[in-house]
């Protein structure tokens, strides 16, 4: 019940991890409408290959 | 003066009798009354906990409301059309004699998942089937709520009418449980609004990794299915349809696999959300052997039937998380687990077989956000 009232409580944050087939770059971003695992993402920052959508999830934000 | 000085001593003498008197009345009207007075107690509470699930089943139907009429697509106001839906009602079969339950079971279960798509679908029509399906977990969310909070009213009221203090006092022991429930369908559905994946998510994104550029085949109903290759072995994965918030058949679809497609498999790895015991870590890997599927048992007892005819060993990898956990977007820690849970199965695979041998992996859960 503590546990439940603790999640309630918190905000969590949704993030989306875009990843690079070719060089395994991961990329963090703030998930969008429409996302979903295993959808092309953007460029690769590093080699430009389009990348994949590998995960998304929830995250309390960091303490200040 | 002998007058005076005897004053206080008779002062105190009375405001002691008169508190024995109280002692001993209370001590009477709490032996005659004490159940009344606790049973007003308890149904105050279970009031307040009722007010809380009045307010959670109304929150669910305006939600349920606003996505329809938000959709664009809406053919009229859906509301009369929402609130039939809710009391729609499922009739199990009668299973005084168990033969052939599964069956009947699984034809209502069908029926009514139809009914809930034709109907969304008349509601808004052509519409994308992601939105269609989030439409129909949004559905059921409000359908559930408003269900949980009948029974619970209908015990309430019972208990009051009756004078029944043992149904009062049943009710409120689990209204804590109940309410963690309702909250947590609350939680659930602004994340199926969304389209995010959630907890119950992680045995399809674990079977996506496994799909990645293969070629699908539906293999059941809202089910789909890759047939590749792992060191040496033939690898079929199959998994609900994504990234559409569907279940699936997985039970029809690895009955199908072995006794219409006749694929001789050597082992089967299903991977699935488990609820956690309080105590336990969001996240946690268990392993085991059986068939890891929740809902009715429709599809539990179809691979339990199909697995044993054909001998065929079943393992279970379970990733623990609360209910709440279960239907609301997916935590960091269980998104994390998946890149231990890949290294588990790939194990498995080697140990338990060998090369040349087929081998099944199933993702079980909600597969919303998830594609293949």
């Amino acid at each position: 019940m503590m546990n439940s009232q603790q999640d309630r409580k918190a905000k969590f944050i949704v993030y989306t991890i875009e990843e690079c087939p070719a060089c395994g770059q991961k990329t963090k971003r703030a998930f969008q409408l429409g996302d979903y695992v295993t959808k092309d993402g953007s460029k690769c920052s590093k080699c430009g290959n389009t990348t994949k959508i590998t995960s998304i999830y929830a995250e309390a934000p960091p303490k200040t | 003066m002998s007058l005076l000085s005897g004053l206080p001593l008779q002062f105190s003498i009375d405001v002691s009798s008169l508190l024995n008197v109280v002692w001993l009345g209370s001590i009477f009207v709490f032996f005659i009354y004490g159940q009344r007075l606790q049973m007003y107690l308890i149904a105050n509470d279970i009031s307040r906990a009722l007010n809380r699930l009045k307010i959670m089943r109304d929150k669910s139907r305006k939600e349920a409301i606003d996505y329809f009429t938000s959709s664009g697509k809406v053919t009229g106001d859906p509301t009369q059309r929402i609130d039939e839906f809710l009391d729609y009602v499922t009739i199990m079969p009668v299973d005084m004699d168990p033969r052939g339950v599964v069956e009947k079971v699984q034809h209502i279960t069908n029926t009514r998942d139809e009914r809930v798509r034709a109907e969304v679908s008349q509601i808004i029509p052509n519409l994308d089937p992601t939105k269609v399906s989030v439409a129909e977990n949004i559905l059921e969310i409000a359908t559930s709520l408003n269900q949980i909070h009948k029974i619970v009213r209908h015990y309430y009221l019972l208990g009051k009418k009756t004078n029944s203090y043992m149904l009062l006092f049943q009710l409120q022991m689990i209204m804590p449980m109940v309410l963690q429930e309702a909250d947590a369908l609350v939680n659930a559905v602004d994340t199926f609004k969304l389209g995010q994946p959630v907890g119950d998510g992680i045995g399809p994104v674990i079977a996506s990794r496994y799909m990645q550029n293969l070629p699908k085949q539906v293999v059941g109903k809202d089910t789909v299915m890759t047939v590749g290759e792992y060191k040496g072995r033939t690898l079929y994965v199959l998994k609900a349809e994504g990234p559409m918030g569907y279940v699936g058949e997985p039970g029809v679809a690895i009955q199908k696999l072995i006794e219409e497609m006749k694929v001789p498999l050597n082992a089967i790895i299903m991977v699935d959300a488990a609820l956690k015991l309080e105590g336990e870590k969001t996240g946690e890997i268990a392993e085991g052997v059986g068939a890891a599927i929740g809902g009715i048992g429709v599809d539990k007892f179809k691979i339990e039937e199909v697995s044993s005819t054909h001998k065929i060993p079943v393992y279970a990898i379970l990733v623990k998380q609360s209910i709440l956990e279960a239907i609301t977007v997916m935590r960091k820690e269980i998104a994390e687990a998946s890149d231990k849970v890949q290294v588990l199965i790939n194990r498995v695979i080697e140990e338990k077989t060998k090369e040349g041998d087929k081998v099944l992996l199933a993702g079980i859960g909600n597969t919303l956000g998830v594609g293949q």
